[in-house]
C-alpha cells in the first residue's frame, strides 16, 4: 500500500526512511533482550543460506533411506558419519560429518503453492496479509547487514513479497539467472558518462529538492547515491561469478542450482545477511528413478561443494545453510513415482552453530510418521534462534495483527546445535 | 459497534443549506429502484444465458461453428450528468469545510497552483499519464477563464480514464490475469466495460456479489471467484474494500482492539453459506473423463473444463457452521450459523432477510452492503477515491473506518460520503467534484508524518510519487504521443469461447463437446502467452520497439511479469488489496538508469528522439524536453545548468537521460 508507512510506529518509520532499502543502516543492533544471552548457539549464525527444492524433495530416497516395501530405487550408502544417505547423494555422504539431518518433519500442507509458502513463511497463506520470509524478519531486528548490499537476495526465484509486511525495502533482490547477476549493471556509455548524467540529474533535482522538504524526495536521491556507490564498489563483484575461478565454478556445477549456491556462497560472503536459492523441478509422480538419476547428481554436486567450500574457507561455523524442501514423498512407491507428502519429510541444517554429523528425529520403518516431529514453525524458530532473533518479541503489522518469529507455536530445536 | 458521529447533527443543518436548494439537481437515489433495476438485469442476463444453453443442449455442433471472437466493444458513455453550477457549488462546499478546519487551526489554505503544475496533475491523476508537449502548449495558451474545469471535464470522456481507473481497481480488487489455471480476462473485460459505461459503483459491487455463473459465461463473476476455496478470506476483503472494516482478525477470534466479534463475522459470512465457489482442479475433471481412443489429450480437456469449473453457483442445502475450534460460549462450536446483518448504529438500512431461501441471501447482503443508508459504503469509497487525488485520506488507514472520529476532519468525511450518495454513486461525477475543488488545485503539502496524518486538514493534495502505472504510462507518452489509447487488449475470447453447460451435461457429451472444440481449432488457437490478431481491439495492432509492443499497463498481462518496469516499481503483486508500493530499491534505480526504458527512449523511432533531432538548436530542445518531461518551460537557472553542461560535452540524449532520472518527473506536484 502506497502510503502504509505512514502509519507505523516512529521506530518503524525512522527505519524505513533510513534508507533505505538496503544500505544505510541507523538502527542499532536490536537483539538483546533475555535470550541473546543464553548460549546453545544463540547468535551463532551471521549469515544464512536457504535452498528452496521446489517440487517436494522425497526423504526416503535422499536423506531418509529405508529398507522394505517402502524402499525406493536407490540404496542406502554409508556416510563420513554414522548415518545413511541414499546412492543418489554419493558427494553429500562425504560431507555429512558436517551436516544435522531432521528425519521428523511434519506439516500439514500438501497442495505445491501453499506448502512452499508456508516453508518459507512460517505461516499459513492467506488472501488478506503477506508473511515475511526470515530474512526480513532478520533485517527487521538486527538492522541492514552491509552498507552498499542488500541483507536479502534471492536466486533462481522471484521475490514474492518475501518482505512480507514490513518495508517494500526489505524484499529480497531477486537474481533469476546467476550467470547473468545483477540486471541492469552495465551503463550504455560507460561510467564515467555515467557520473556526469548523475551530476546533471542531481543538480536539476536539486532545485525540485529545495522546494520540498519531503522524506521520499530525499530517500530517491538517497537511492542513486547508494547506487552509483554500489556500482563503483567492490562489492558489485560479488554478483558477478566470472570474478570466480573457472575450477571452482565447475566444482559447484555448470548449472542453475550449482552456479546459484556459489553465487550464495559469494554474496553471503561479502555481506548479505540471507540468501536463498531455488531449484526446481523435484515433484516426482511417474518417474521417479529417471527423476532422481537427472536431478540428484547436479543438486549433490553443488550442495556438497557449497558445505565443503564454506567450511574450507571458515565460514561454515558462522553460516546458517538450510536445506529446506516443500513436503516429502509417500512411502508407498509403486515402482513409478510418489505422490505428495507432508506428514513426514527431512531437512538438513548445517553450520551456523549445528552439530556435525548429527541426526535429530527419525521416522517409522516405513518413513510414513515421525517421530519427535519438528514443525515448520519450530524449524523456522530454530533458524531465529541460531541468527539471534528475538524468538518472544511480538511484532504488530501495520493491520494491527501480532506475530512472532515461526509464529506462537513455534519452538527452536535446541538439542541439535553444538 | 457504535460510530460517533459527534458533528453529525450541526453536519446535517449544513447540508441541508448545501442540498436543499438542489434537490431536484442532485436527484436523490432511490436504491431500492436501483437494486430493482439491476434485479431486471440479473434476470435478464440468466433468461439470455438459459436460451443460449437450449441451443447448446439442441445441437453441441452450434457452438463449435462459432466464430471465436470477442464481443464487440462497449458504447462508452461520453455524456456527464451533473451541471457544471452544481459541480462548483458541491467543490465549494468542500472547499469551505477545509478552510474553516484550517481556520481553526490557525492554518490556511496553500496558494493556487500555477498552471503548469495543475496541467500535469490532472492528465496524470484523471488519463493516468503526463501531457505531450503539444497538450501542455494548447492548455497552457488557453485564455478562456474555465479553462481549468474544460480540460477536466474533456478529461474525464477521453479513453485514458479507463485506462487509469481500471489500474486502480485492478489494484483494490486484486485483478490478477490467470488464477489456477484459470484465465480471468473476462472478469477484466467487464470491469473495463463498466468503466467505460461509467456504471454506478453500488451497480457493480450489486453485481460482483449477486452474479450467478462461471468465468467464461460472466465477467463479475470474477469477484467473488477470487479466492476459490477462501470464502472467509474473501468476505474480510469484502468487508475492507467496500466498508472499510478491518474485520481479518475476527475470522479466527474476537478482534482484539475493534468491536468486530468472530460470531458476527461468521454471522455475516453465513449470508455466503450456500455460495459454492470451490476450488475445483480441472485436472482431476481430465482423469475422470473417458476420453476413448482419439486426438483428446488431457491438457485440452483441462483447458476446455477449467473456464467452467471456475464458477458462483448456490447449493441450497448448504450451509455455513462455526468452528470447531469455536472458543467462546454463546453458540456451540459446529452449530450452523443463522445469517444476521451488522447494525452499525442507529441509522440502519432496512433490509428484509429471506433466510427460509438460500439464494436469495446472497441478494439481501449486497442490498445492505451497497445500501445508501449504510453509513460505510458510501464513506468508503469516497474516501479511498479522495486519497487517490489527495495522496491521502481524509481517514486513515483507508481499510479501518470503524472509530470515524479518528478522521483528520470527520465533517468532511460526512460530506464526501454525501456527495458519493447524492451523485447515485456515479464515480466520475464524483471525482469531478473532487478535481474543481481549490483545494485540489492547490499547491501540494509535504506528506506529514505517521503519527500527525490525522492533523493533516488538506490545505492542498500531498506530494506524491507517481504509481508504476502512470510512470510506465507517462514513458509510453514520451515514446508514442497521445495515440497511446488507440491501442488496447481484450483477451476474454480465451475464455468466453469455452463456454458450455458442463455441470448439466452427461461425461460423455462433454466429452463430444470437446472434441468439436478441438476439432474446430478452439483449443490451441490464438490462446497462447503471444498476443495475437484477436487480441487486438478493432484490429489495431500496437506498434513495437526492442521486440516489445508498447502498450499501456491496463492492457499488459495483470499483473506484470516480476521483472518488468511496473513491478520493479511498485504496481502490485494482486494477492493484497490495494497492495502497490510507492518505495524505492536499488533494484529500481538500477533500471531507471540502466533498464529498458532507456532504450525506448533514446530508440530513433521514439517520438522524444524524432522531435528532439527536428527541435532545432540546444535552447528550443531544452524547451521541448522540459515541457515534454515535466509540462513546464526551464528556468533561467535550469538553461544556465544545462548549457554548462553542453559545453563540456554533454549530449541531448544525456540530457533526455538526466531529466528522466530527476525527482521532479517520478513525483506529482
Amino acid at each position: 500500500m502506497a502510503m502504509k508507512d505512514y502509519y507505523l510506529e516512529r521506530r518503524q518509520f525512522i527505519e524505513r526512511c533510513a534508507l533505505g532499502a538496503f544500505g544505510l543502516s541507523v538502527l542499532p543492533n536490536l537483539a538483546t533482550g533475555a535470550e541473546s544471552s543464553t548460549g546453545n548457539g544463540f547468535g551463532k549464525a551471521k549469515r544464512i543460506i536457504f535452498l528452496q527444492v521446489k517440487g517436494g524433495m522425497s526423504h526416503i530416497d535422499t536423506f531418509d533411506p529405508k529398507v522394505g516395501p517402502t524402499k525406493g530405487p536407490g540404496d542406502a550408502i554409508r556416510t563420513k558419519a554414522d548415518f545413511q544417505v541414499t546412492e543418489y547423494l554419493p558427494k553429500t555422504a562425504q560431507i555429512a560429518n558436517r551436516i544435522s539431518v531432521i528425519r521428523s518433519m511434519s506439516a500439514k500442507v500438501g497442495v505445491h503453492g501453499p506448502a512452499q509458502y508456508f516453508m518459507r513463511t512460517a505461516f499459513t497463506e492467506r488472501n488478506t496479509i503477506q508473511h515475511p520470509n526470515l530474512g526480513a524478519w532478520a533485517q527487521h531486528y538486527l538492522g541492514s547487514s552491509h552498507e552498499t548490499l542488500p541483507s536479502s537476495a534471492c536466486i533462481n526465484t522471484s521475490p514474492k513479497n518475501g518482505n512480507g509486511f514490513f518495508p517494500t525495502a526489505f524484499s529480497p533482490i531477486p537474481i533469476l539467472d546467476p550467470q547473468k547477476g545483477l540486471r541492469n549493471t552495465k551503463t550504455r556509455s560507460g561510467s564515467e558518462d555515467l557520473r556526469e548524467r548523475l551530476a546533471l540529474s542531481e543538480k536539476l533535482s536539486s532545485f525540485f529538492s529545495a522546494r520540498y522538504p519531503d522524506q521520499r524526495v530525499k530517500s530517491y536521491r538517497e537511492f542513486y547515491d547508494n547506487t552509483l556507490r554500489l556500482l563503483r564498489s567492490k562489492d558489485l563483484d560479488s554478483f558477478d561469478l566470472t570474478k570466480e575461478p573457472v575450477s571452482i565454478r565447475e566444482k559447484y556445477g555448470m548449472n542453475k542450482f550449482g552456479q546459484g549456491c556459489l553465487l550464495a556462497r559469494r554474496l553471503v560472503e561479502t555481506g548479505v545477511r540471507f540468501v536463498e536459492v531455488a531449484t526446481d523441478g523435484w515433484d516426482m509422480h511417474n518417474n521417479l528413478q529417471g527423476e532422481m538419476e537427472d536431478l540428484s547428481p547436479s543438486f549433490d554436486q553443488a550442495y556438497a561443494t557449497l558445505i565443503s567450500d564454506l567450511d574450507n574457507r571458515g565460514l561454515l561455523d558462522s553460516t546458517l545453510v538450510v536445506l529446506a524442501t516443500e513436503f516429502g514423498r509417500k512411502p508407498n512407491f509403486n515402482g513409478n513415482g510418489r505422490g505428495h507428502y507432508p506428514i513426514c519429510f527431512s531437512s538438513v541444517l548445517a553450520g551456523g552453530g549445528v552439530k556435525r554429523g548429527f541426526v535429530y528425529g527419525s521416522s517409522d520403518k516405513e518413513g510414513a510418521y515421525p517421530d519427535d516431529p519438528v514443525t515448520v514453525h519450530d524449524l523456522h524458530a530454530t533458524i531465529g534462534w541460531a541468527a539471534g532473533l528475538p524468538l518472544k518479541k511480538v511484532f504488530q503489522s501495520d493491520s494491527g495483527r501480532p506475530f512472532v518469529v515461526g509464529g506462537t507455536k513455534a519452538k527452536p530445536v535446541l538439542p541439535i546445535f553444538a | 459497534m457504535i460510530i460517533h458521529f459527534r458533528f453529525l447533527s450541526c453536519f446535517s443543518l449544513l447540508c441541508f443549506f448545501c442540498f436543499a436548494s438542489q434537490k431536484e439537481i442532485f436527484a436523490v437515489q432511490n436504491v431500492a429502484k436501483k437494486n430493482s433495476i439491476s434485479g431486471k438485469n440479473q434476470k435478464k442476463s440468466k433468461a439470455a444465458s438459459v436460451k443460449k444453453r437450449k441451443t447448446l443442449l439442441k445441437s453441441s455442433t452450434s457452438l463449435s461453428n462459432s466464430e471465436i471472437k470477442n464481443s464487440p466493444p462497449v458504447r462508452p458513455n461520453l455524456s456527464l450528468r451533473m451541471e457544471t453550477e452544481q459541480i462548483k457549488s458541491a467543490a465549494s462546499w468542500i472547499d469551505r469545510i477545509i478552510s474553516d478546519s484550517l481556520i481553526k487551526s490557525g492554518q490556511k489554505p496553500n496558494a493556487l497552483s500555477d498552471d503548469f503544475v495543475f496541467l500535469r496533475r490532472i492528465y496524470l491523476d484523471i488519463v493516468g499519464r503526463i501531457p505531450t508537449d503539444e497538450e501542455a502548449r494548447d492548455f497552457l495558451k488557453d485564455r478562456n477563464q474555465e479553462k481549468r474545469s474544460k480540460l477536466i471535464d474533456k478529461l474525464l470522456i477521453s479513453p485514458g480514464y479507463r485506462s487509469h481507473l481500471f489500474n486502480w481497481l485492478a489494484d483494490l480488487l486484486r485483478h490478477k490475469g490467470t488464477i489456477k489455471r484459470t484465465n480471468y480476462s473476462n472478469y477484466e473485460r467487464w470491469l473495463k466495460d463498466q468503466i467505460v459505461k461509467n456504471r454506478t459503483w453500488n451497480g457493480m459491487v450489486f453485481d460482483m456479489l449477486t452474479v450467478e455463473g462461471s468465468i467464461a459465461s460472466s465477467g463479475p463473476a470474477g469477484y467473488l471467484l477470487r479466492d476459490p476455496g477462501m470464502p472467509l478470506d474473501n468476505l474480510s476483503n469484502t468487508l475492507n474494500i467496500f466498508l472499510g472494516a478491518n474485520v481479518a482478525c475476527a475470522q479466527c477470534h474476537d478482534h482484539p482492539f475493534a468491536d468486530w466479534t468472530q460470531r458476527e463475522f461468521y454471522e455475516l459470512a453465513a449470508f455466503f453459506g450456500a455460495t459454492d465457489v470451490s476450488d475445483r482442479d480441472p485436472r482431476k475433471v481430465g482423469n475422470k473423463l473417458k476420453l476413448g481412443k482419439g486426438d483428446l489429450s488431457k491438457q485440452d480437456v483441462i483447458k476446455a473444463v477449467a473456464p467452467n469449473l471456475a464458477r458462483v453457483h448456490t447449493i441450497s442445502s448448504q450451509k455455513l457452521k462455526f468452528p470447531e475450534d469455536y472458543a467462546y460460549s454463546d453458540v456451540k462450536p459446529g452449530s450452523p450459523v443463522d445469517p444476521l446483518l451488522f447494525i452499525w448504529g442507529e441509522e440502519e438500512p432496512s433490509v428484509d432477510v429471506d433466510s427460509e431461501n438460500p439464494k436469495n441471501l446472497r441478494k439481501n447482503f449486497a442490498q445492505w452492503l451497497t445500501h445508501k443508508e449504510n453509513p460505510r459504503f458510501a464513506l468508503s469509497i469516497a474516501n479511498r477515491l479522495w486519497k487517490r487525488s489527495f495522496g491521502l485520506a481524509v481517514q486513515e488507514p483507508i481499510e479501518d473506518l470503524d472509530d470515524l472520529s479518528k478522521s483528520s476532519n470527520p465533517i468532511l468525511l460526512e460530506l464526501l460520503g454525501r456527495i458519493m450518495v447524492a451523485s447515485d454513486f456515479d464515480l466520475r461525477e464524483f471525482q469531478r467534484v473532487l478535481f474543481n475543488t481549490k483545494s485540489y488545485q492547490a499547491k501540494v503539502g509535504v506528506m506529514p508524518k505517521s503519527a500527525d496524518s490525522d492533523k493533516y486538514l488538506f490545505p492542498g493534495p500531498v506530494l506524491r510519487r507517481m504509481t508504476a502505472e502512470q510512470a510506465w504510462d507517462s514513458i509510453l507518452t514520451l515514446v508514442m504521443g497521445e495515440n497511446l489509447d488507440d491501442f488496447k487488449i481484450d483477451r476474454s475470447h480465451r475464455v468466453t469461447r469455452f463456454e458450455f453447460p458442463f455441470y448439466e451435461m452427461s461425461p460423455q457429451a462433454v466429452v463430444k463437446v470437446i472434441h468439436d472444440m478441438k476439432r474446430k481449432g478452439h483449443v490451441s488457437k490464438n490462446i497462447g502467452s503471444r498476443l495475437n490478431e484477436l487480441d487486438f481491439v478493432n484490429g489495431k495492432r500496437p506498434p513495437k520497439i526492442e521486440g516489445e509492443y508498447l502498450l499501456r499497463a491496463s492492457e499488459m498481462t495483470q499483473p506484470a511479469k516480476d521483472n518488468h518496469f511496473l513491478r520493479m516499481f511498485g504496481q502490485s503483486s494482486r494477492d493484497l488489496v490495494n497492495d502497490s508500493s510507492s518505495e524505492g530499491s536499488i533494484p529500481q534505480t538500477l533500471m531507471l538508469m540502466n533498464g529498458e526504458v532507456q532504450y525506448m527512449l533514446s530508440n530513433t523511432e521514439s517520438r522524444l528522439s524524432r522531435k528532439l533531432k527536428k527541435s532545432g538548436g540546444l535552447e528550443p530542445a531544452i524547451q521541448f524536453l522540459f515541457l515534454s518531461f515535466f509540462g513546464r518551460p526551464p528556468t533561467p537557472e535550469e538553461i544556465f545548468t544545462i548549457k554548462t553542461a553542453t559545453e563540456n560535452g554533454m549530449r541531448p540524449e544525456d540530457l533526455t537521460w538526466a531529466l528522466f532520472n530527476s525527482t521532479e518527473f517520478l513525483f506529482v506536484q
